[in-house]
This record gives structure tokens, C-alpha cells and sequence, in this order.
């Protein structure tokens, strides 16, 4: 691998990653009676993309499995073989495989070479198998009629071209293999791969689609099918029939059960073969695989089943009546169409299923470029000191006062407005819209309901609610493992939910919307709801101090505490007390905070408020001493200058002041920072209200200076962590200020309390 | 640089020598590696950051950038510190972080190549030596070569987050 390429694999890890992602959401959101032809074409093209530059890239095993998923994608848009619920299922397993290969090439671990070998196995039975199935004879008996299989015989011959002499035939070879039975009839001699080749190939197949692949190959003109009457199917029997078995585990699903054959003589090779022989499931077939059909061995297979089955197919029975094959062929395409049940009822329920905002923004790709965040925070950066240069001049008018020429300050006036618009358009380039983590829930509550044997619908609103990048990134997996929890404890299995009278399918909500500065995110589910009791005694067992006066808020933020865990049953879900804890720790660490609200019986809904962004800040600045700091705007509740006598002291040190009925602990900023005090007296003070955590505390302050839009910077790229101090930012003058940690503050409040 | 000690001193004078910048705390002269050395310029007042050492004067903007000042002088326990208009802050960029030193004055830029640098004496294990590379003469004067990036990343400046 040189040098020279490795420095695009970075660009090719993205671009796959996101293909994947956007394959794996339109996957899901099709609907498989009726799939819609654009989704069809988007996920083919996906595929396609990852192929191709693999390809390019060296990367052959991922080539190598996208080639066959691209296979069976291309001929379910094509409607050569109809959408089946498994074919979601097999191509989301292959997308995870893509993943763990993706990893590995990261330098992840390796992706486990039998479980590719496995879907790859049943992608290839999907395309074989169901081209051949997709027209089976009319009124098939159950066990003792074989159908006759619509083979027919092609004559290929060609010349490849120069360049895919090597790779290119042994991959037309392999994939010719893969429809059907394929003779060589003329090879040129493996030394010179250039020369003429001549196949014939007994397949179910359309000759248009074979010359697709062999333009691929070879130069046009320099290649021929014909259709090789010469050579009847009769007798020559063509092609298995996988028989599909719609109700087996994912492990089973595909390969079918191997039933030893008494009296076909090919019978173990073929089992050896993987594809093998499929004995007719008996139970749970749905309507539309009875379409195709069961079929068992029949005793006159023996003598063909044996060399059959070297052609990794399973069964074949000798066709009775070969006339019958050649008229049922042409109807192949149209074949599928009927074999596919006219569902119009569900289309209504996926469509609204399938999040607009995805689709959006799969369109939007297209007309993006891509970036690294590197220059993006550098441009927001220089934004920055453009707008406190700005403001540097803007003072030095003011202080000129009737000095200033008029067209200066006139210039100066548009310049703000200029520069106050740039700045607000290269902060919206960080942001995004939350369905990039939404987007990926759909599976999470598919696959884990699937597992847990829970009938689980999700609803998402607010797909389109922006929010920075960086916080992007970091509530992905907070909100997963509340979306897992809420699935987990949460919603009852189907026989208790209906015995409760509700419906058996539990729902789980996902809201995103702004509020204010906030963006705020729900996690609802109409599931058991927290059982306040348990809670609490659970607490008590843990000897945590709990008493029954603890509002129902209190008691469930319980949850959020270390190791604390309510579940008789550990799962390997969830259920061993972990995660909850991180997952409000994660929230806080994004200056966010989440509240729970349950029901018992009716449902739980857990509420997480995030900053809009992590660059930006409403701040109100507030001087202490000679010192400027500046308070998060969400925190501040109100303000109030103190009226003597209003602030009273507990055990002669800690000191309280009523606000509207509640007395509140007073923190003074000078003390805590050891500062110098401008003013003397608290009445000569202001008091800033500020509510973090579900604690309040009133922090004594000199004065409050205003209002401001901050940029966040980081105190620790350069210093380190400050107790009370969440970060810095630049004011109008160019002098820093420092960000204050609201419920760190709110915190040493209550310590106070404690230690008075 | 611990090849600067023990090793065959004529082989080391065939090394290309590096260049060093010195400046003065108090009556001592200093020299630290010119690479390490990002600017210099005049004194501003920073914020000062609360329940911080006495010698971490505050953090300044520089260009947009967060950076902490420390006073080596305090640091060092000069007797006199004061800030005139002459006080320089050199604006170091050690292990990808940046941080302002505030010193007396700042002298020039010399040459020294590995031969003139001799270890220094050992006293004890106090704090000043064990950052010093060793001791130079340069037109009579002492000039302590001092490691400043292990200085500055050393525990006792308090620049870096105590590690959990």
C-alpha cells in the first residue's frame, strides 16, 4: 500500500461510514410490500459507491462482499425478485459486517471471517435462489411435484479487453457461477489471459442482464450471447430451489433444514454445499412465501444430484416435461410482481415511518463539501476576533464622542451589522440536525426488541432541530442507552401489556425541539413506569438517606445514582445498575441536565435540556472586585438588590436569604475566589438567583454590568481544570473573563449550608 | 540532553550547536532553547484566576487564545517583584501547550555549543536543579541552561491537570 494512497483512506473511511449509515436508514424505513423505487436506487447507489472505492482503494474483502449485496440490491430494484422481510435483514447484517471490516482497516479488531463468509453465502442465496423461484409453475403440490425450473442455456463468448484480462474474468466467472451452472468451453491458455473465451451458461437469467456484466469486460463488439437452443434443459434439469423458510432464527434463516435424504446419492455433498437440500417447513409459512412453493426430493433425482451438487446447488430434479420450461421463462420478470402480495394498507404506516428529514438530507450530500472541523473552528475563531475588533473600534468612537466624523460612525454601524451576521452564518456551519442521531435509533429499537420478544414502535419528532456538532457526537450514546433502558424496564412484553388493557405494542417517543437557549430531548415510553416505592426501598437497602417526604422528582433522580439498579433480572441489556449514572454524567458534562417524569402503569418520560451549542454562550456579566465574570444565562433565575435585614445567618456562618417564601443559601463570589470586595454591605450588592441541578442558591455579586453573546474557549487547552471556573472567554475589550460553573457554585452553596 | 553529560567531549563539538535565548530574573541569567520560544512581548495585566498559586498570574488573550502566565521570579522567590513598562512576558510553546513567562528583561540570543555547557554542581535535590541542563560562561557571565519544557510540565508550576 503506498504511501500516496493511505492518505485518502481517511476520506474513504468517511465516505463509507456514511453510506452505510444512510443504506442502513433507508433500509429501514422501506416497505417491503411496496418498496419505493427511489429508496430502491438510493441503497443500490450506496452499495455501488462502497464498491467502487474499494475497489480502488485495495480493499478487496469489503469490495468483495458489496459486490454481492450490490448483486442482490440490483436485482430487487430491478423487481427481478421480490422484497422479502428477510432480504432487510440479511442486508442490515451485511451493513454491519461492512462496519466491523470498515474497523478493521482502522486498525479495529479484525471482522470474523466465517460470519462474511455466512452472509455472503445467503446474499448469494437470495440472488440464485429467488430468480429461480420467481416463477414457479402454477398449482405446485406440495411434496411430491418438483416445478420446472425456467432455465435456459446461453452461448458466451467474448474477448476481454487488455486491462480486465486478469480480474475481470475471474470475477465475471465467479458471478456467472453464481446465477447458474457454467461450462468453459474455450479458455486460452492461462499465460496469456487475453484471447478468446467461450461459456455456456444453464441459468435463469434475462441475457440482458449478462451483457451488462460482460461490457464490463470487454470492448463492445467484442462479446455475444446467444441463447443456445442446441442444447435443451430438458433432461439436463437445472437449479434448486431454496426453499425459504420464513419463520427460522437468523442463524437458521436462509440455509433451511438439511434433511438427510434417503436414496439420493448426492444428498450429503449437496448438504456439505451449504445451500443443500430444503425440506419444506411446514409451520409458519406467510402468505406470500407459500408462493414459493415446497419441494422434496424425488427418487429419480439420484443419478444427477451427485455432480449437481458440485455446483454449490442443491437439489435438482430432472425435468418431466421440458416444453413446458422455455414459455415460462419469458414471463420471469413480471413473475415477481404477483408473487409479492398488492399491500396498499402499509405503505401509510411506513411512510410516515420514514423520516423526510433522511431523505432530506441524503439529497443534501450531494451538494455539500467536506471540511475538517480543524478549519471550520478556525474560521469561527477568526469570526471571533473580527467581532471584538469590531467592538474595539466601536468603543474608540464612542469615547470620541461629536469628534467622530459621521460617515466613520456610520461605516462603523454597518460593519456591526456585517460582522454580527457572518458570525451568526459560520456558527450554523457546526450545526446539524439532530435526525444524524435519531437516525440511528430505528435499528437500535429493532434489533433490541427483537431480542427482548417486545413489540416496539418508535416515533420521532423534530428530526430537523439543529444543534452543534460537537454535541452531536456526545449525545448519541446517552440518548442510546436511554432508548435501551426505556425498552428494557420500561415497556412490558405483549401477553402483560395486553393483559393490562393496553396495546401490545409499546411506543416509544423521541422529541427534539428548542426552548429557549435549549435544545431539549424526550425519551418517552408508555411502558411500566418507575415505581416510586420500589425506588425507595431500594435506596433504603443501598442505605442511601431517603425519606417518604421526597417529591416524586427526588425519588427518581434516585435512578441516576451509582450502581442503583431496580431490575430483578440482570440483562445483558441493562439491568446491572450501570449506565444511568454515566449517562447523566455524560449529559453534564455537555452543560446540559435531565429530568425524569413517571406514571406509574402509564409511562416514563426522561427529558434532557442541552445548551444549543458548546462554542456559544448567553452570558450575563457580573463584576466582583476588579474582576469581570460571566454567569450562563440559563442558570440565572432573577436578580434582586437586598433589602437590610433580608439576609439572615444559620448557626452564625452560613447566611440565607428569603426569596419569595424560601430561604436560599448565600454565596459570596469574594469569599470563594478570595477577592477583593468593591463593596461592603450586601444591600450595596446585587443577589443573581441561580437554579442548577434541582438546587437554588443566590449568589452575592457587586454589580451586573450586562448582557452578551460569548464564545466559549477552553481554559484547559492551555492551563487546567479551576474549581468553579467552567471556561473562559474573550470580552469586547479583549481582556479575558471567566465563564463561572453555575452548579459547581450552586454546590459549594449547600456545602455551606451543610458545614453551618 | 543528557547527552550534553559524560559523552566524548570532542565528539559532541562536532554537533551542530543550537541556539539559545537569555534573559535575566533578579541578578541570574537564564538560557532556554530558542526553538521552545513562541514571542516576547510587553506586560498586560491578566485575569486573575481564583484560589491559583501566587506566581500563576492569570490568563491573557492572546489572538484569541487562552494562555496562562506564570512570574518565574515569584516562582524562583526573587525578593523584588515588580511590573514597569519594561516587563517582558516570553510567550513559550511547550509539549503543544502555549504559556507566558513573565521575566525581568530578556538579553540577547547566543550560540552554545554542547562543549560549553557544563553540568551543574549538585545541590541536594531542591527544586532548581533538577531542570537545569547545566552551566555556561559566555563573555564572563554564568548562564543557567535551563530545560523549560520540563520546567513548565513539571507538577510543582501547576499548569497541568493533577493526573486522576
Amino acid at each position: 500500500m503506498s504511501i500516496d494512497m493511505s492518505q485518502f483512506y481517511q476520506v474513504f473511511f468517511e465516505e463509507s461510514a456514511e453510506h452505510l449509515a444512510e443504506m442502513e436508514s433507508l433500509l429501514l424505513g422501506l416497505d417491503v410490500a411496496n418498496p419505493a423505487a427511489e429508496d430502491l436506487n438510493a441503497i443500490f447507489r450506496a452499495a455501488h459507491s462502497i464498491k467502487g472505492s474499494a475497489g480502488t482503494f485495495g480493499f478487496t474483502d469489503l469490495a468483495e462482499l458489496t459486490h454481492v449485496l450490490e448483486n442482490l440490491l440490483d436485482k430487487i430494484r430491478k423487481h427481478e425478485i421480490a422484497l422479502r422481510p428477510e432480504m432487510v435483514d440479511v442486508c442490515l447484517e451485511t451493513g454491519d459486517l461492512l462496519k466491523l471490516m470498515l474497523a478493521a482497516h482502522q486498525g479495529g479488531a479484525p471482522a470474523d471471517p466465517e460470519a462474511i463468509a455466512a452472509v455472503s453465502q445467503r446474499l448469494q442465496a437470495f440472488v440464485a435462489g429467488d430468480a429461480a423461484a420467481a416463477a414457479p409453475a402454477p398449482g405446485v403440490a406440495a411434496s411430491t411435484s418438483a416445478p420446472p425450473p425456467e432455465a435456459r442455456a446461453y452461448l458466451i463468448e467474448f474477448i476481454p479487453s487488455a486491462a480486465s484480462a486478469q480480474d475481470g474474468v475471474a470475477g465475471l466467472i465467479e458471478s456467472l457461477r453464481a446465477l447458474g451452472r457454467l461450462e468453459t468451453l474455450v479458455s486460452p491458455p492461462a499465460d496469456a489471459p487475453v484471447g478468446f473465451w467461450s461459456l455456456r451458461l444453464f441459468a435463469p437469467v434475462l441475457p440482458d442482464s449478462l451483457a451488462e456484466q460482460l461490457d464490463f469486460i470487454a470492448e463492445s463488439g467484442a462479446w455475444r450471447i446467444e441463447e443456445d437452443r442446441s442444447v435443451t434443459t430438458a433432461g439436463e434439469e437445472v437449479f434448486g430451489f431454496f426453499g425459504d423458510a420464513p419463520g427460522l432464527s437468523d442463524e437458521a434463516r436462509g440455509y433451511g433444514f438439511f434433511a438427510p435424504l434417503p436414496g439420493v446419492a448426492g444428498g450429503e455433498a449437496a448438504a456439505e454445499d451449504a445451500y443443500g437440500l430444503f425440506e419444506p417447513l411446514p409451520a409458519p409459512a406467510q402468505p406470500e412465501d407459500s408462493a414459493y412453493g415446497f419441494f422434496a426430493p424425488l427418487p429419480e433425482s439420484q443419478a444427477v444430484a451427485a455432480p449437481q451438487a458440485e455446483e454449490a446447488y442443491g437439489f435438482f430434479t430432472p425435468l418431466p416435461a421440458p416444453a413446458e420450461t422455455l414459455p415460462s421463462a419469458p414471463a420471469l420478470p413480471s413473475a415477481a410482481a404477483p408473487a409479492a402480495p398488492p399491500a396498499a394498507p402499509p405503505r401509510a404506516a411506513s411512510a410516515a415511518k420514514a423520516p423526510p428529514a433522511v431523505k432530506a438530507s441524503a439529497a443534501g450530500g450531494d451538494a455539500s463539501i467536506r471540511v475538517s472541523v480543524e478549519k471550520v473552528d478556525q474560521l469561527i475563531n477568526l469570526v471571533g476576533e473580527l467581532v471584538i475588533t469590531q467592538a474595539m473600534l466601536l468603543e474608540t468612537v464612542a469615547q470620541m464622542q461629536d469628534a467622530a466624523p459621521e460617515r466613520l460612525a456610520h461605516g462603523l454601524a454597518q460593519l456591526e451589522r456585517n460582522s454580527r451576521d457572518l458570525q451568526e452564518a459560520v456558527m450554523s456551519i457546526r450545526m446539524l440536525p439532530i435526525s444524524f442521531v435519531f437516525s440511528r435509533f430505528p435499528r437500535v429499537v429493532r434489533d433490541l426488541s427483537a431480542k427482548l420478544g417486545k413489540q416496539v414502535e418508535l416515533k420521532t419528532s423534530g428530526d430537523t432541530t439543529e444543534l452543534d456538532k460537537g454535541l452531536i457526537e456526545r449525545i448519541a450514546d446517552p440518548l442510546t442507552h436511554l432508548i435501551r433502558n426505556s425498552l428494557d424496564h420500561g415497556i412490558e412484553a405483549p401477553e402483560k401489556r395486553v393483559a393490562l388493557g393496553k396495546n401490545p405494542c409499546g411506543t416509544i417517543t423521541l422529541k427534539a425541539s428548542h426552548q429557549g437557549g435549549n435544545v431539549v430531548i424526550e425519551v418517552g415510553d408508555d411502558g411500566a413506569g418507575l415505581n416510586r416505592d420500589k425506588i425507595l426501598a431500594k435506596a433504603r437497602e443501598r442505605g442511601m438517606q431517603v425519606s417518604e417526604q421526597m417529591s416524586d422528582q427526588e425519588v427518581f433522580a434516585l435512578i441516576f445514582e451509582a450502581g442503583f439498579s431496580t431490575a430483578e433480572q440482570v440483562t445483558d441489556v441493562s439491568g446491572r445498575g450501570v449506565g444511568m449514572d454515566v449517562v447523566r454524567r455524560n449529559i453534564q458534562e455537555l452543560g446540559g441536565r435531565i429530568e425524569i417524569e413517571s406514571m406509574l402503569g402509564i409511562g416514563t418520560r426522561m427529558t434532557v435540556r442541552l445548551p444549543l451549542t458548546l462554542a456559544i454562550l448567553d452570558g450575563m456579566s457580573v463584576a466582583v472586585g476588579d474582576q469581570t465574570y460571566i454567569l450562563p444565562l440559563s442558570y440565572v433565575m432573577e436578580s434582586l438588590q437586598p433589602e437590610p435585614g433580608d439576609i439572615k445567618t444559620l448557626a452564625n456562618q452560613g447566611r440565607v436569604i428569603q426569596v419569595r417564601g424560601e430561604y436560599l443559601p448565600v454565596v459570596v463570589l469574594h469569599e470563594i475566589f478570595g477577592l477583593q470586595k468593591a463593596v461592603s454591605r450586601f444591600t450595596q450588592g446585587i443577589m443573581v438567583v441561580l437554579h442548577a441541578d434541582g438546587a437554588s442558591a443566590a449568589l452575592w455579586v457587586d454589580a451586573l454590568i450586562g448582557q452578551h453573546q460569548v464564545v466559549i474557549k477552553s481554559l484547559e487547552a492551555n492551563y487546567r481544570r479551576v474549581p468553579g471556573i467552567s471556561g473562559a472567554t474573550i470580552m469586547g475589550d479583549g481582556r479575558v473573563a471567566l465563564i463561572l460553573d453555575v452548579p459547581a457554585i450552586v454546590a459549594m452553596g449547600k456545602q455551606q449550608q451543610k458545614a453551618a | 540532553m543528557e547527552r550534553m553529560q559524560g559523552v566524548n567531549p570532542q565528539a559532541e563539538a562536532e554537533l551542530a550547536s543550537s541556539e539559545f535565548l537569555t534573559f535575566t530574573l533578579g541578578q541570574e541569567e537564564y538560557a532556554i532553547d530558542i526553538l521552545r520560544v513562541q514571542e516576547i512581548r510587553g506586560y498586560e495585566k491578566p485575569t486573575q484566576i481564583a484560589n491559583a498559586p501566587a506566581f500563576i498570574k492569570g490568563v491573557i488573550n492572546l489572538r484569541g487564545i487562552i494562555v496562562p502566565i506564570v512570574d518565574l521570579r515569584i516562582k524562583f522567590h526573587l525578593a523584588q517583584v515588580d511590573y514597569t513598562p519594561f516587563t517582558v512576558v516570553i510567550i513559550l510553546n511547550v509539549a503543544n501547550r502555549i504559556v507566558g513567562i513573565v521575566v525581568d528583561s530578556v538579553s540577547d540570543v547566543i550560540r552554545l555549543g554542547p562543549a560549553q555547557i557544563r553540568p551543574a554542581p549538585d545541590f541536594s535535590a531542591s527544586f532548581d536543579t533538577r531542570y537545569i541542563q547545566g552551566l555556561a560562561t559566555v563573555e564572563g557571565r554564568m548562564l543557567i541552561v535551563t530545560d523549560i519544557e520540563q520546567l513548565m510540565l513539571s507538577p510543582e508550576m501547576e499548569l497541568l491537570d493533577a493526573p486522576a
